[in-house]
Protein backbone atom coordinates (compact mmCIF):
# COMPACT_ATOMS: atom_id res chain seq x y z
CA UNK A 1 0.00 0.00 0.00
CA UNK A 2 1.14 3.50 -0.80
CA UNK A 3 2.04 5.62 2.24
CA UNK A 4 -0.45 8.44 2.80
CA UNK A 5 0.52 11.67 4.49
CA UNK A 6 -1.06 12.60 7.87
CA UNK A 7 -0.84 16.19 9.08
CA UNK A 8 -2.28 17.69 12.26
CA UNK A 9 -4.04 20.98 11.58
CA UNK A 10 -5.12 23.66 14.04
CA UNK A 11 -8.18 25.72 14.67
CA UNK A 12 -8.02 28.94 16.74
CA UNK A 13 -8.09 28.17 20.48
CA UNK A 14 -10.35 31.12 21.22
CA UNK A 15 -12.55 33.21 18.97
CA UNK A 16 -14.14 36.58 19.65
CA UNK A 17 -17.77 36.21 20.77
CA UNK A 18 -19.51 35.86 17.40
CA UNK A 19 -22.50 38.06 16.62
CA UNK A 20 -24.71 34.96 16.23
CA UNK A 21 -24.16 34.20 19.92
CA UNK A 22 -24.50 37.79 21.18
CA UNK A 23 -27.93 38.37 22.69
CA UNK A 24 -27.48 42.13 22.96
CA UNK A 25 -28.63 44.18 19.97
CA UNK A 26 -26.44 46.55 17.97
CA UNK A 27 -27.82 49.75 19.40
CA UNK A 28 -26.01 52.72 17.86
CA UNK A 29 -27.41 54.86 15.06
CA UNK A 30 -25.23 53.12 12.47
CA UNK A 31 -27.16 49.91 13.13
CA UNK A 32 -30.67 50.90 14.15
CA UNK A 33 -33.10 53.74 13.66
CA UNK A 34 -34.38 53.36 17.24
CA UNK A 35 -31.03 54.04 18.94
CA UNK A 36 -32.81 56.78 20.88
CA UNK A 37 -34.20 54.06 23.17
CA UNK A 38 -30.68 53.17 24.29
CA UNK A 39 -29.61 56.84 24.55
CA UNK A 40 -32.58 57.42 26.84
CA UNK A 41 -31.70 54.29 28.81
CA UNK A 42 -28.18 55.68 29.38
CA UNK A 43 -29.87 58.68 31.02
CA UNK A 44 -31.94 56.42 33.27
CA UNK A 45 -35.13 56.77 31.21
CA UNK A 46 -37.19 53.73 30.17
CA UNK A 47 -39.00 54.81 27.02
CA UNK A 48 -40.81 53.61 23.95
CA UNK A 49 -42.50 55.04 20.86
CA UNK A 50 -46.11 56.22 20.71
CA UNK A 51 -48.05 56.94 17.52
CA UNK A 52 -49.05 60.61 17.33
CA UNK A 53 -51.82 59.79 14.86
CA UNK A 54 -53.66 56.86 16.51
CA UNK A 55 -52.19 57.26 20.02
CA UNK A 56 -51.13 53.63 20.23
CA UNK A 57 -48.20 52.92 22.55
CA UNK A 58 -45.84 50.69 20.60
CA UNK A 59 -43.54 48.17 22.26
CA UNK A 60 -40.83 47.53 21.34
CA UNK A 61 -39.88 50.90 19.80
CA UNK A 62 -40.77 51.15 16.11
CA UNK A 63 -40.20 53.34 13.09
CA UNK A 64 -43.69 52.81 11.65
CA UNK A 65 -46.96 52.33 13.53
CA UNK A 66 -48.23 48.83 12.67
CA UNK A 67 -51.71 50.00 13.67
CA UNK A 68 -52.12 52.92 11.19
CA UNK A 69 -48.82 52.88 9.23
CA UNK A 70 -47.99 56.44 10.35
CA UNK A 71 -44.32 57.41 10.71
CA UNK A 72 -45.23 60.19 13.13
CA UNK A 73 -44.03 58.60 16.35
CA UNK A 74 -42.89 60.24 19.58
CA UNK A 75 -40.84 58.98 22.53
CA UNK A 76 -42.69 58.57 25.81
CA UNK A 77 -41.50 57.57 29.28
CA UNK A 78 -42.85 54.30 30.68
CA UNK A 79 -41.64 55.14 34.18
CA UNK A 80 -39.05 53.34 36.27
CA UNK A 81 -41.27 51.46 38.71
CA UNK A 82 -43.26 48.37 37.86
CA UNK A 83 -45.10 45.45 39.37
CA UNK A 84 -44.28 41.75 39.00
CA UNK A 85 -46.90 40.01 36.85
CA UNK A 86 -45.10 36.64 36.69
CA UNK A 87 -41.63 35.31 37.41
CA UNK A 88 -39.47 32.22 37.54
CA UNK A 89 -35.89 31.33 38.33
CA UNK A 90 -33.55 29.86 35.75
CA UNK A 91 -32.01 26.84 37.48
CA UNK A 92 -31.02 24.58 34.60
CA UNK A 93 -30.76 24.97 30.85
CA UNK A 94 -29.54 28.56 30.55
CA UNK A 95 -28.21 29.62 27.14
CA UNK A 96 -24.49 30.17 26.51
CA UNK A 97 -23.46 33.56 27.79
CA UNK A 98 -25.89 33.30 30.70
CA UNK A 99 -24.68 30.04 32.29
CA UNK A 100 -22.32 31.93 34.62
CA UNK A 101 -25.31 33.75 36.18
CA UNK A 102 -27.36 30.64 37.09
CA UNK A 103 -29.50 30.68 39.15
CA UNK A 104 -31.15 33.99 38.28
CA UNK A 105 -34.70 35.30 38.12
CA UNK A 106 -36.64 36.42 35.06
CA UNK A 107 -40.06 37.95 35.11
CA UNK A 108 -42.80 39.79 33.32
CA UNK A 109 -43.16 43.32 34.67
CA UNK A 110 -46.29 45.44 34.42
CA UNK A 111 -45.04 48.93 33.61
CA UNK A 112 -46.58 51.86 31.71
CA UNK A 113 -49.59 49.69 30.90
CA UNK A 114 -47.39 47.03 29.22
CA UNK A 115 -46.22 43.55 30.22
CA UNK A 116 -42.48 43.52 29.55
CA UNK A 117 -40.09 40.61 30.14
CA UNK A 118 -36.86 41.30 32.02
CA UNK A 119 -34.25 39.87 34.33
CA UNK A 120 -35.14 40.45 38.00
CA UNK A 121 -32.05 41.11 40.13
CA UNK A 122 -31.59 40.93 43.94
CA UNK A 123 -34.07 38.08 44.08
CA UNK A 124 -34.61 34.36 44.41
CA UNK A 125 -37.78 32.52 43.41
CA UNK A 126 -38.76 32.07 47.04
CA UNK A 127 -38.25 35.75 47.87
CA UNK A 128 -40.67 36.99 45.21
CA UNK A 129 -44.44 37.10 44.88
CA UNK A 130 -46.80 38.26 42.16
CA UNK A 131 -47.55 41.95 42.64
CA UNK A 132 -44.13 42.86 44.14
CA UNK A 133 -42.82 46.32 43.29
CA UNK A 134 -39.67 46.35 41.16
CA UNK A 135 -37.53 49.24 39.92
CA UNK A 136 -35.57 49.77 36.73
CA UNK A 137 -31.87 48.94 36.71
CA UNK A 138 -29.45 49.49 33.84
CA UNK A 139 -26.61 47.13 32.99
CA UNK A 140 -23.66 48.17 30.83
CA UNK A 141 -21.51 45.81 28.74
CA UNK A 142 -17.72 46.19 28.33
CA UNK A 143 -18.30 47.87 24.97
CA UNK A 144 -20.63 50.51 26.53
CA UNK A 145 -23.85 49.01 25.15
CA UNK A 146 -26.64 49.12 27.74
CA UNK A 147 -29.75 47.10 28.55
CA UNK A 148 -32.44 47.17 31.22
CA UNK A 149 -33.28 44.87 34.07
CA UNK A 150 -35.49 45.31 37.13
CA UNK A 151 -34.58 44.78 40.74
CA UNK A 152 -36.37 44.35 44.02
CA UNK A 153 -35.77 46.92 46.76
CA UNK B 1 -59.64 22.39 -4.55
CA UNK B 2 -59.07 18.63 -4.67
CA UNK B 3 -59.57 16.42 -1.63
CA UNK B 4 -56.20 15.12 -0.43
CA UNK B 5 -55.21 11.82 1.17
CA UNK B 6 -52.18 10.70 3.15
CA UNK B 7 -51.34 7.23 1.82
CA UNK B 8 -48.39 6.25 3.97
CA UNK B 9 -45.52 7.37 6.09
CA UNK B 10 -42.63 6.43 8.29
CA UNK B 11 -40.45 7.79 11.01
CA UNK B 12 -37.35 7.15 13.08
CA UNK B 13 -37.11 6.18 16.70
CA UNK B 14 -36.79 9.51 18.50
CA UNK B 15 -34.36 10.39 21.25
CA UNK B 16 -30.65 10.90 21.70
CA UNK B 17 -29.69 9.13 18.51
CA UNK B 18 -26.25 7.92 17.47
CA UNK B 19 -26.97 9.23 14.01
CA UNK B 20 -26.50 12.53 12.22
CA UNK B 21 -29.04 14.75 10.45
CA UNK B 22 -28.59 13.03 7.09
CA UNK B 23 -28.87 9.52 8.55
CA UNK B 24 -32.08 10.43 10.38
CA UNK B 25 -33.43 11.62 7.01
CA UNK B 26 -32.52 8.35 5.31
CA UNK B 27 -33.96 6.18 8.10
CA UNK B 28 -37.30 7.98 8.00
CA UNK B 29 -37.37 8.18 4.21
CA UNK B 30 -36.81 4.45 3.77
CA UNK B 31 -39.55 3.68 6.31
CA UNK B 32 -41.89 6.09 4.52
CA UNK B 33 -41.36 4.70 1.00
CA UNK B 34 -41.67 1.12 2.24
CA UNK B 35 -45.07 2.02 3.66
CA UNK B 36 -46.63 2.94 0.28
CA UNK B 37 -46.96 0.80 -2.80
CA UNK B 38 -46.39 1.98 -6.35
CA UNK B 39 -44.46 5.11 -5.38
CA UNK B 40 -40.70 5.33 -5.75
CA UNK B 41 -38.61 8.40 -4.86
CA UNK B 42 -38.47 9.37 -8.54
CA UNK B 43 -42.28 9.72 -8.62
CA UNK B 44 -42.33 12.48 -6.00
CA UNK B 45 -43.11 15.84 -7.63
CA UNK B 46 -43.20 18.06 -4.57
CA UNK B 47 -41.12 17.90 -1.39
CA UNK B 48 -41.67 20.21 1.56
CA UNK B 49 -39.22 19.82 4.45
CA UNK B 50 -40.07 21.05 7.93
CA UNK B 51 -36.91 21.89 9.86
CA UNK B 52 -36.77 24.54 12.56
CA UNK B 53 -33.12 25.38 13.11
CA UNK B 54 -30.70 23.27 11.07
CA UNK B 55 -28.48 26.35 10.61
CA UNK B 56 -27.81 26.37 14.33
CA UNK B 57 -28.13 22.72 15.36
CA UNK B 58 -26.11 21.20 12.52
CA UNK B 59 -24.70 24.33 10.78
CA UNK B 60 -26.51 23.55 7.56
CA UNK B 61 -28.78 25.74 5.48
CA UNK B 62 -30.58 24.86 2.21
CA UNK B 63 -31.67 21.53 3.66
CA UNK B 64 -34.62 20.83 1.32
CA UNK B 65 -32.42 19.82 -1.65
CA UNK B 66 -30.16 17.91 0.73
CA UNK B 67 -33.13 15.90 1.99
CA UNK B 68 -34.23 15.37 -1.63
CA UNK B 69 -30.78 14.09 -2.55
CA UNK B 70 -30.56 11.72 0.41
CA UNK B 71 -34.05 10.36 -0.34
CA UNK B 72 -33.41 9.97 -4.06
CA UNK B 73 -36.12 12.52 -4.86
CA UNK B 74 -35.73 14.85 -7.84
CA UNK B 75 -38.64 17.28 -7.38
CA UNK B 76 -40.02 18.73 -10.60
CA UNK B 77 -42.87 20.82 -9.25
CA UNK B 78 -42.21 22.22 -5.76
CA UNK B 79 -39.29 22.14 -3.34
CA UNK B 80 -39.00 24.19 -0.16
CA UNK B 81 -38.27 24.13 3.53
CA UNK B 82 -40.76 25.39 6.11
CA UNK B 83 -39.78 27.00 9.40
CA UNK B 84 -42.40 27.71 12.02
CA UNK B 85 -40.34 26.58 14.99
CA UNK B 86 -42.26 23.89 16.90
CA UNK B 87 -44.90 23.79 14.14
CA UNK B 88 -42.41 23.55 11.24
CA UNK B 89 -43.60 20.03 10.42
CA UNK B 90 -47.23 21.05 10.38
CA UNK B 91 -46.33 23.90 8.04
CA UNK B 92 -44.75 21.27 5.75
CA UNK B 93 -47.95 19.21 5.74
CA UNK B 94 -50.07 22.30 5.09
CA UNK B 95 -48.00 23.33 2.04
CA UNK B 96 -47.73 19.80 0.66
CA UNK B 97 -51.51 19.59 1.09
CA UNK B 98 -51.95 22.91 -0.73
CA UNK B 99 -49.71 21.68 -3.57
CA UNK B 100 -51.83 18.57 -4.11
CA UNK B 101 -55.19 20.25 -3.46
CA UNK B 102 -54.44 23.02 -5.97
CA UNK B 103 -53.26 20.61 -8.65
CA UNK B 104 -49.67 21.89 -8.60
CA UNK B 105 -48.51 18.35 -7.88
CA UNK B 106 -50.03 14.85 -7.75
CA UNK B 107 -47.51 13.21 -5.46
CA UNK B 108 -46.07 15.24 -2.60
CA UNK B 109 -43.98 14.38 0.43
CA UNK B 110 -44.22 16.33 3.68
CA UNK B 111 -41.05 15.60 5.60
CA UNK B 112 -39.75 16.75 8.96
CA UNK B 113 -36.36 16.46 10.63
CA UNK B 114 -34.45 17.88 13.56
CA UNK B 115 -31.09 16.88 14.98
CA UNK B 116 -31.03 18.62 18.37
CA UNK B 117 -28.42 16.82 20.44
CA UNK B 118 -25.16 18.76 20.25
CA UNK B 119 -21.88 18.03 22.03
CA UNK B 120 -22.53 21.04 24.32
CA UNK B 121 -26.18 21.23 25.39
CA UNK B 122 -25.86 24.90 26.37
CA UNK B 123 -25.58 25.56 22.65
CA UNK B 124 -28.93 23.87 22.06
CA UNK B 125 -30.45 26.07 24.77
CA UNK B 126 -28.90 29.10 23.08
CA UNK B 127 -30.64 28.19 19.84
CA UNK B 128 -33.96 27.96 21.63
CA UNK B 129 -33.45 31.45 23.09
CA UNK B 130 -33.75 33.08 19.67
CA UNK B 131 -37.26 31.71 19.19
CA UNK B 132 -38.86 34.44 21.22
CA UNK B 133 -38.05 37.96 20.00
CA UNK B 134 -34.31 37.76 20.68
CA UNK B 135 -33.61 41.46 21.17
CA UNK B 136 -36.47 42.06 23.65
CA UNK B 137 -37.39 38.69 25.23
CA UNK B 138 -34.70 36.14 24.36
CA UNK B 139 -32.08 38.59 25.64
CA UNK B 140 -33.45 38.02 29.15
CA UNK B 141 -32.32 34.39 28.89
CA UNK B 142 -35.78 33.23 27.88
CA UNK B 143 -35.80 29.97 25.99
CA UNK B 144 -39.11 28.08 26.19
CA UNK B 145 -39.03 26.58 29.72
CA UNK B 146 -38.95 29.81 31.77
CA UNK B 147 -41.57 31.43 29.52
CA UNK B 148 -44.00 28.53 29.89
CA UNK B 149 -43.09 28.29 33.59
CA UNK B 150 -44.44 31.83 34.00
CA UNK B 151 -47.56 30.84 32.05
CA UNK B 152 -47.98 27.94 34.49
CA UNK B 153 -47.39 30.24 37.46
CA UNK B 154 -50.16 32.59 36.25
CA UNK B 155 -52.51 29.64 35.64
CA UNK B 156 -51.86 28.40 39.18
CA UNK B 157 -52.32 31.93 40.55
CA UNK B 158 -55.55 32.68 38.64
CA UNK B 159 -57.26 29.28 38.71
CA UNK B 160 -55.66 27.30 41.51
CA UNK B 161 -54.10 24.72 39.19
CA UNK B 162 -51.60 22.57 41.09
CA UNK B 163 -48.19 21.08 40.35
CA UNK B 164 -49.71 17.64 40.99
CA UNK B 165 -52.34 18.22 38.29
CA UNK B 166 -49.63 19.29 35.84
CA UNK B 167 -47.60 16.20 36.76
CA UNK B 168 -50.60 14.02 35.90
CA UNK B 169 -50.30 15.15 32.25
CA UNK B 170 -46.72 13.86 32.20
CA UNK B 171 -47.82 10.61 33.85
CA UNK B 172 -50.54 10.05 31.23
CA UNK B 173 -48.34 10.79 28.23
CA UNK B 174 -45.43 8.72 29.53
CA UNK B 175 -47.90 5.87 30.03
CA UNK B 176 -48.93 5.96 26.37
CA UNK B 177 -45.38 6.41 25.10
CA UNK B 178 -44.34 3.14 26.74
CA UNK B 179 -46.40 1.58 23.95
CA UNK B 180 -44.86 3.60 21.13
CA UNK B 181 -41.74 2.08 19.55
CA UNK B 182 -40.77 5.50 18.10
CA UNK B 183 -40.96 7.29 21.46
CA UNK B 184 -37.93 8.83 23.19
CA UNK B 185 -39.16 7.81 26.65
CA UNK B 186 -40.56 4.32 27.10
CA UNK B 187 -40.82 4.18 30.87
CA UNK B 188 -43.81 4.91 33.09
CA UNK B 189 -43.51 7.83 35.48
CA UNK B 190 -45.45 8.87 38.59
CA UNK B 191 -46.54 12.16 40.14
CA UNK B 192 -43.87 11.71 42.84
CA UNK B 193 -41.21 11.09 40.20
CA UNK B 194 -42.22 14.20 38.21
CA UNK B 195 -42.15 16.36 41.35
CA UNK B 196 -38.76 14.95 42.36
CA UNK B 197 -37.15 15.40 38.94
CA UNK B 198 -34.61 18.27 38.75
CA UNK B 199 -36.03 21.79 38.94
CA UNK B 200 -35.62 23.55 35.59
CA UNK B 201 -37.50 26.80 36.25
CA UNK B 202 -40.16 26.71 38.98
CA UNK B 203 -42.91 25.58 38.89
CA UNK B 204 -41.41 23.27 36.23
CA UNK B 205 -39.39 20.18 36.96
CA UNK B 206 -37.63 18.27 34.21
CA UNK B 207 -40.60 15.94 33.57
CA UNK B 208 -42.90 18.92 33.03
CA UNK B 209 -40.84 19.67 29.91
CA UNK B 210 -40.65 17.84 26.59
CA UNK B 211 -37.21 16.62 25.63
CA UNK B 212 -34.40 17.69 23.40
CA UNK B 213 -34.81 15.12 20.64
CA UNK B 214 -33.35 13.81 17.39
CA UNK B 215 -35.87 12.47 14.92
CA UNK B 216 -37.30 12.52 11.41
CA UNK B 217 -40.49 11.44 9.68
CA UNK B 218 -42.31 11.76 6.37
CA UNK B 219 -45.76 11.24 4.91
CA UNK B 220 -46.91 10.92 1.28
CA UNK B 221 -49.84 12.98 -0.01
CA UNK B 222 -51.86 12.35 -3.19
CA UNK B 223 -55.27 13.40 -4.54
CA UNK B 224 -58.03 11.41 -2.78
CA UNK B 225 -59.27 9.90 -6.03
CA UNK B 226 -55.83 8.33 -6.62
CA UNK B 227 -55.32 7.15 -3.03
CA UNK B 228 -56.39 3.52 -3.43
CA UNK B 229 -53.65 3.00 -5.99
CA UNK B 230 -51.11 3.46 -3.20
CA UNK B 231 -52.79 1.96 -0.14
CA UNK B 232 -55.95 0.19 0.96
CA UNK B 233 -56.14 2.43 4.02
CA UNK B 234 -55.57 6.11 3.30
CA UNK B 235 -56.64 8.94 5.57
CA UNK B 236 -57.99 12.26 4.42
CA UNK B 237 -57.09 15.83 5.36
CA UNK B 238 -60.47 17.46 5.85
CA UNK B 239 -59.80 20.85 7.38
CA UNK B 240 -57.41 23.16 9.14
CA UNK B 241 -57.08 26.34 11.11
CA UNK B 242 -54.20 28.57 12.02
CA UNK B 243 -54.03 31.87 13.90
CA UNK B 244 -51.36 34.15 15.32
CA UNK B 245 -51.60 37.19 17.58
CA UNK B 246 -48.56 39.24 18.55
CA UNK B 247 -45.02 37.98 18.98
CA UNK B 248 -43.11 39.86 21.67
CA UNK B 249 -44.43 38.91 25.13
CA UNK B 250 -45.89 42.42 25.63
CA UNK B 251 -48.11 41.98 22.59
CA UNK B 252 -49.57 38.53 23.27
CA UNK B 253 -53.36 38.37 23.46
CA UNK B 254 -53.36 36.86 26.95
CA UNK B 255 -50.90 34.69 28.89
CA UNK B 256 -53.45 32.21 30.28
CA UNK B 257 -56.14 32.33 27.60
CA UNK B 258 -54.92 31.06 24.23
CA UNK B 259 -57.18 33.11 22.01
CA UNK B 260 -55.35 32.21 18.76
CA UNK B 261 -55.97 28.54 19.61
CA UNK B 262 -59.68 29.20 19.96
CA UNK B 263 -59.64 30.98 16.59
CA UNK B 264 -57.72 28.15 14.92
CA UNK B 265 -60.06 25.54 16.44
CA UNK B 266 -63.14 27.41 15.20
CA UNK B 267 -61.70 27.61 11.71
CA UNK B 268 -60.81 23.90 11.79
CA UNK B 269 -64.34 22.95 12.80
CA UNK B 270 -65.79 25.21 10.09
CA UNK B 271 -63.59 23.92 7.26
CA UNK B 272 -63.78 20.25 8.33
CA UNK B 273 -67.53 20.51 9.01
CA UNK B 274 -67.07 18.83 12.38
CA UNK B 275 -67.87 19.73 15.98
CA UNK B 276 -65.84 19.16 19.12
CA UNK B 277 -67.96 16.08 19.87
CA UNK B 278 -66.99 14.43 16.58
CA UNK B 279 -63.31 14.26 17.52
CA UNK B 280 -62.14 10.81 18.60
CA UNK B 281 -58.40 11.49 18.94
CA UNK B 282 -56.64 14.76 19.73
CA UNK B 283 -52.89 14.96 19.35
CA UNK B 284 -52.21 18.19 21.25
CA UNK B 285 -48.94 20.07 21.60
CA UNK B 286 -47.83 19.21 25.16
CA UNK B 287 -44.43 20.92 24.96
CA UNK B 288 -44.97 21.48 28.69
CA UNK B 289 -47.52 19.96 31.06
CA UNK B 290 -49.34 23.28 31.42
CA UNK B 291 -49.76 23.50 27.64
CA UNK B 292 -51.97 20.42 27.48
CA UNK B 293 -54.07 21.67 30.41
CA UNK B 294 -54.64 25.01 28.67
CA UNK B 295 -55.48 23.19 25.43
CA UNK B 296 -58.32 21.18 27.08
CA UNK B 297 -59.72 24.57 28.05
CA UNK B 298 -59.19 26.46 24.79
CA UNK B 299 -60.68 23.69 22.64
CA UNK B 300 -63.65 23.63 24.99
CA UNK B 301 -63.50 20.11 26.44
CA UNK B 302 -63.70 21.83 29.81
CA UNK B 303 -64.25 25.34 31.15
CA UNK B 304 -61.46 27.90 31.42
CA UNK B 305 -59.42 27.25 34.55
CA UNK B 306 -60.75 23.70 34.94
CA UNK B 307 -58.05 21.92 32.92
CA UNK B 308 -56.34 20.69 36.09
CA UNK B 309 -59.54 19.04 37.31
CA UNK B 310 -60.08 17.57 33.82
CA UNK B 311 -56.85 15.55 33.98
CA UNK B 312 -57.39 14.77 37.67
CA UNK B 313 -60.67 13.12 36.69
CA UNK B 314 -58.99 11.07 33.95
CA UNK B 315 -61.04 12.75 31.21
CA UNK B 316 -58.24 13.00 28.60
CA UNK B 317 -57.47 9.26 28.76
CA UNK B 318 -58.81 6.78 26.16
CA UNK B 319 -62.34 6.03 27.27
CA UNK B 320 -62.74 9.49 28.87
CA UNK B 321 -64.24 12.64 27.35
CA UNK B 322 -61.51 12.75 24.68
CA UNK B 323 -58.40 10.67 24.02
CA UNK B 324 -55.59 13.23 24.22
CA UNK B 325 -52.15 12.21 23.01
CA UNK B 326 -52.54 8.43 22.86
CA UNK B 327 -49.28 8.59 20.86
CA UNK B 328 -47.49 9.62 24.04
CA UNK B 329 -47.35 13.33 23.28
CA UNK B 330 -44.23 15.44 23.13
CA UNK B 331 -43.64 14.70 26.81
CA UNK B 332 -43.38 10.97 26.13
CA UNK B 333 -42.22 10.84 22.52
CA UNK B 334 -39.81 13.78 22.59
CA UNK B 335 -40.02 16.87 20.43
CA UNK B 336 -37.80 16.84 17.34
CA UNK B 337 -39.16 20.24 16.26
CA UNK B 338 -39.51 19.83 12.49
CA UNK B 339 -40.56 16.18 12.74
CA UNK B 340 -43.15 16.43 15.54
CA UNK B 341 -46.24 17.25 13.46
CA UNK B 342 -45.32 14.60 10.88
CA UNK B 343 -45.00 12.01 13.66
CA UNK B 344 -48.43 13.09 14.95
CA UNK B 345 -49.97 12.62 11.48
CA UNK B 346 -48.22 9.28 11.08
CA UNK B 347 -49.61 8.07 14.40
CA UNK B 348 -53.15 9.10 13.46
CA UNK B 349 -52.74 7.10 10.23
CA UNK B 350 -51.62 4.09 12.27
CA UNK B 351 -54.50 4.59 14.72
CA UNK B 352 -56.99 4.57 11.83
CA UNK B 353 -55.31 1.49 10.39
CA UNK B 354 -55.35 -0.29 13.76
CA UNK B 355 -51.58 -0.66 13.71
CA UNK B 356 -50.85 0.70 17.19
CA UNK B 357 -50.61 -1.49 20.32
CA UNK B 358 -53.93 -2.30 21.96
CA UNK B 359 -53.24 -0.32 25.14
CA UNK B 360 -53.19 2.97 23.26
CA UNK B 361 -55.52 2.16 20.38
CA UNK B 362 -58.65 4.32 20.08
CA UNK B 363 -61.14 1.84 18.65
CA UNK B 364 -63.35 2.84 15.72
CA UNK B 365 -61.87 6.34 15.58
CA UNK B 366 -63.15 8.28 12.56
CA UNK B 367 -62.06 11.87 13.22
CA UNK B 368 -58.78 13.15 14.62
CA UNK B 369 -57.04 16.47 15.01
CA UNK B 370 -53.40 17.34 15.45
CA UNK B 371 -52.37 20.62 17.04
CA UNK B 372 -49.08 22.46 17.33
CA UNK B 373 -48.29 25.70 19.03
CA UNK B 374 -45.11 27.61 18.34
CA UNK B 375 -43.09 30.43 19.88
CA UNK B 376 -44.62 31.95 23.01
CA UNK B 377 -47.93 30.21 22.10
CA UNK B 378 -48.78 33.17 19.87
CA UNK B 379 -49.20 30.79 16.92
CA UNK B 380 -51.55 27.82 16.90
CA UNK B 381 -51.90 25.41 13.96
CA UNK B 382 -54.44 22.60 13.64
CA UNK B 383 -55.16 19.92 11.04
CA UNK B 384 -58.22 17.65 10.94
CA UNK B 385 -58.12 14.10 9.57
CA UNK B 386 -60.79 11.54 8.76
CA UNK B 387 -60.57 7.81 8.19
CA UNK B 388 -63.10 7.93 5.36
Amino acid sequence: MKKVEFEKIKRPETIKLPYMLDFYPLEDEKNTRTSQFFKNLKEGRFTTTKCKKCNKVLWPPRIVCPNCLSEGLEWIDLGVEGELYAFTEMKLGAPLGFCQDVPFCVGIVKIGGLLISARIDNATYDSLKIGDKVTLKIVELEDRRVFYRFKTK
Amino acid sequence: MRKVAIVGGGGTRCGKREANFRELVQEAGKAMFENVKNISPKDVEALIVGAAQPERFVFQAHVAPMVAEYLGITPRKVLARTELMCASGQAAIRYAWACVASGMADIAVAFGVEKMFMPDMAEAQTNMACVLDREWDGINALPAPPFFAMTAQRHMYEFGTTKEQMALVSVKNHHYSTMNPLAQFQKETSVEEVLKSPVIAPPFNLFDCSGITDGAAGVVLVPAEMAKKYTDTPMYIVGSGQASIGNVIANLADLTDWIPLKMAAEETFRTAKITLKDIDIAELHDCFTISEIMEYEAFGWCKKGKGGKFIENGEPYIGGTIAVNPRGGLLGCGHPLGATAILQALDILQQFRGEVPKGRHVKDAEVAITHNLSGPANVHSILAYKRS
